[in-house]
């Protein structure tokens, strides 16, 4: 069993704390959602809105958090890995 | 930048009964080794209201940077030489064929495979009428079709790694990252039926390891 090269052990220790980052985001994302969709009928509640008034903001809320996962939709071009 | 290194191997967990030492155990004890990253089921679940276009197509650019990644770390293991064939494991075989441009399968080592597979994916990616990144912009109609094309085609580079591969990820310490993020892959497909079983057959035994935990 050849020794794995120290540039590529490198490489994959770049590629390990990527993937890391990437899950611990994953999870923090799906959390603060919920939050926000939560925090915002908290908010209704407190104030004296008409359903439609509620409807028209839980339906803002949604367009902005799709906007987002759009905006997050970066494509990484293989030029950034060969740099690694 | 040791620090790094510190992470995922906390979350290393071998299965007790199976004996030490035996080729079984090493794979359960690879197979079960991910990082600490939560509920991959609940992560995966739509969330309320989203549109499901907007939902597959964040993810699926995401795993496409995670496999692109991940083999970009064995691209050195994955010739010519050692992988003459784009297989996975003895009984799976793949020519490449896009079905526009290729239409006749090519047959063709594993890192040729692999790479028009994945300058195929990313076109498909960067082609504003299939994955529209500006705001308002809606998705085509044939997306969903198109999404699974790609999926398809990405499940083959996790089933080349696991089964050419998996020493070397070992190697490298990467089985927790690969484990996870094939998991995560498994769930999302398995969520929103992507993939057709008969697809997922290289790694059906992997799949319901990791799977039937949960
Ligand atoms: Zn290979």
């Amino acid at each position: 069993n050849v020794p794995v090269p120290a540039r590529i052990l490198e490489k994959a220790s770049v590629v390990k704390f990527y993937i890391e980052q990437h899950f611990e985001n994953l999870m923090k994302a799906c959390y603060e959602r919920n939050k926000r969709r939560d925090q915002l009928e908290i908010e209704m509640a407190k104030m004296d809105l008409t359903d439609v008034q509620k409807t028209q903001l839980r339906r803002i809320l949604r367009m902005k958090e799709s906007e987002y996962i759009r905006l997050k939709r970066v494509k990484l071009d293989k030029s950034m890995f060969t740099t690694v | 930048m040791s620090w790094i290194f510190t992470k995922g191997s906390k979350t290393f967990k071998p299965k007790r009964n199976i004996p030490e030492g035996t080729k079984q155990y090493q794979l359960k004890k690879y197979a079960e080794a991910t990082l600490g990253s939560g509920n991959l089921r609940l992560a995966v679940t739509l969330p309320e209201g989203e549109d499901l276009n907007e939902w597959v197509a964040v993810n699926t650019v995401d795993f496409f940077n995670q496999i692109n990644m991940l083999y970009g770390t064995i691209t050195e293991f994955c010739t010519a030489e050692e992988c003459p064939v784009m297989s996975a494991g003895p009984k799976y075989e793949y020519h490449w064929a896009d079905g526009q441009n290729v239409k006749k399968p090519i047959k063709c080592s594993a890192p040729e495979y692999i790479d028009f597979l994945m300058t195929w994916v990313q076109g498909q990616l960067d082609d504003e009428t299939i994955f529209p990144s500006k705001i308002g912009v809606p998705f085509p109609k044939s997306f969903q079709a198109t999404a699974k094309n790609i999926l398809k085609r990405l499940f083959r580079v996790y089933a080349h790694i696991y089964h050419s591969h998996f020493n070397k990820i070992v190697s490298l310490g990467e089985e927790a990252h690969l484990n996870t993020s094939f998991k995560h892959f498994i769930f999302f497909v398995q969520e929103f039926n992507l993939i057709e079983k008969k697809e997922l057959a290289p790694l059906a035994e992997l799949i319901s390891q990791l799977t039937n935990k949960e």
